[in-house]
């Protein structure tokens, strides 16, 4: 059986990593902003795509992000930098084995915690390799989630083997790549797995890394490539079509999300993961309890995209709270459904 | 702990069902909107002649809501937006598979934005107030509005 579920999840992947990119632009937009530093000397961290308007790169990256410079972590910006050297179709390659390696890494991991946390791991390996958001969507965007949810998977499974500081490292380096993994560490740290005076081990190794990272991506980018808030807050303003705040103000007759539905949307956030810090400290498992954490963040963000919602799904699988499975997959289905409904009625 | 799980499952499962009916909602309401504007389309397409299908649909015009679209289309063949534009407002109900053609104007070869004062050739109650008048016209285009009607 778990021949077959693991030769079922590698085929999937093998077919999407040979197939041409799906759904989204974002890859151009990763190679952009590698190029600009690479090849062009500009720093993506202030200039948007629109620097590079002679670039092969540049007539591909999506219209609305031309002028915006980028809001991923200087790890990623520094790992995507060799493949800016490779041209257009080599980085467009590159950028397709990353998100590959990324995905069997995170496979990999999740089978391997799923086995040492005691649950079905082929069902594991199959509830997130064999799901259609991770392998079109994700794997087929080259969407650098990917990157994240590994380094993710390695703190999980950092912390199974006791290895608390090498956890809390992970989660910082895969928060610098993509923010917002940075909400597992909390949790983490507030486990009730071992006497409180081992706890602070999550918490120096986070720090080491954040030093070292953010002293590497300060001499590669300056103080911009350090910022992660701004650029947080800059993405939370947009909306998108799909997002479900974008649904519920359509539901209660609004045309849109407007401003002051950005500050609740916040403040029911703040309230759901301090509820959930509590739980944590009360001996809630920490792993679902982050899982339900990236859940609420995908569902309140007004600019949700398909590969958001993949984030809680590796935890979900490897919990024993299958409340959050079930939700994650029930999010997961209503968008694809409200994805896919102008299918029902195409415009021509 | 039970006790606070149980009430976390029925907020749970609230919350899903409040977020299942925003989604049902918003495909009905895109479904049908998205019918609405095949109707227009099938409406500029018979009111014109031509069965081009780079049309532009601007469907905010008349107010968010209002579900008054402006449908635009080239006049004659070439590339999207190449040639004289004819935009049609179009709204009311939908009989035989279109509506009303309420009005109209025309706009310029090569130009991409809809604007007020692109607007020329104006026709039908839906253009009233929307369109230059003939000052605003003639300080845009050094002639009236009216004198570049049916181009």
């Amino acid at each position: 059986m778990s021949r077959w579920a693991i030769g079922l999840v590698a085929l999937l992947n093998l077919i999407v990593f040979a197939g041409p990119i799906l759904i989204s632009t974002d890859v151009f937009s990763y190679l952009a902003y590698a190029r600009m530093g690479i090849v062009h000397g500009i720093n993506p961290y202030t200039h948007g795509p629109v620097a590079i308007v002679g670039d092969p790169v540049f007539h591909y990256v999506g219209h609305n992000w031309l002028r915006v410079d980028t809001a991923y972590g200087p790890i990623y910006t520094l790992l995507s930098y060799p493949l800016g050297l490779l041209g257009l179709v080599g980085g467009l390659w590159g950028m397709k084995v990353y998100a590959l390696l990324a995905s069997t890494a995170t496979l990999t991991l999740t089978w391997h915690v799923a086995r040492r946390r005691g649950h079905d791991r082929v069902f594991a390996l199959l509830a997130v390799g064999a799901n259609p958001l991770y392998v079109i969507y994700g794997l087929g965007g080259a969407h650098n989630d990917l990157i994240m949810l590994a380094l993710m998977m390695a703190a999980v499974a950092f912390t199974l083997s006791d290895r608390d500081a090498a956890a809390g490292a992970a989660v910082v380096v895969g928060a610098l790549v993509k923010a917002t993994v940075a909400v597992l560490l909390p949790f983490m740290i507030l486990a009730r797995r071992r006497p409180i005076r081992d706890r602070p081990a999550a918490v120096y190794g986070a720090l080491a890394a954040l030093f070292l990272c953010a002293l590497a991506g300060f001499l590669a980018f300056g103080i911009h490539g350090i910022d992660v808030v701004s650029a947080l807050n800059r993405d939370s303003a947009f909306v998108s079509t799909d997002s479900f705040p974008n649904e519920l103000a359509h539901l209660f007759g609004k045309p849109g999300v407007f401003p002051i539905d950005h500050d609740l949307l916040k403040i029911a956030l703040v309230l759901i993961i301090l509820h959930l810090l509590w739980r944590t400290y009360r001996g809630y498992d920490w792993v679902a309890a982050s899982g339900w954490a990236l859940l609420a963040i995908s569902v309140t963000s007004t600019w949700l995209l398909a590969w958001y919602i993949l984030w809680p799904l590796p935890l979900a699988v490897v919990t024993r709270d299958r409340r959050l499975l079930l939700a994650t997959l029930f999010v997961q289905a209503l968008f694809l459904a409200h994805q896919t409904s102008p299918l029902f009625a195409p415009v021509s | 702990m039970s006790r606070l799980r149980l009430i976390e499952t029925t907020i749970l499962i609230l919350f899903g069902l409040l977020l299942a009916g925003a989604t049902v909602n918003d495909v009905v309401r895109q479904t049908h909107t998205n019918q609405r504007l095949i109707d227009d389309l099938r409406t500029w397409r018979a009111y014109t002649g031509h069965d081009y299908h780079n049309l532009s649909i601007e469907q905010t015009l008349f107010g968010e809501r209002s579900q008054r679209e402006v449908v635009c289309g080239n006049t004659s063949p070439g590339p999207p937006k190449a040639r004289v534009q004819l935009c049609l407002a179009i709204w009311g109900p939908v009989v035989g598979g279109r509506r009303v053609v309420h009005g109209g104007w025309y706009l310029p070869p090569s130009t991409e934005e809809d604007l007020r004062r692109h607007r020329y050739g104006c026709f039908g109650p839906a253009s009233s107030g929307i369109c230059p008048t003939a000052a605003e016209a003639a300080a845009e285009h050094g002639s009236p509005s009216s004198s570049r009607a049916g181009a």
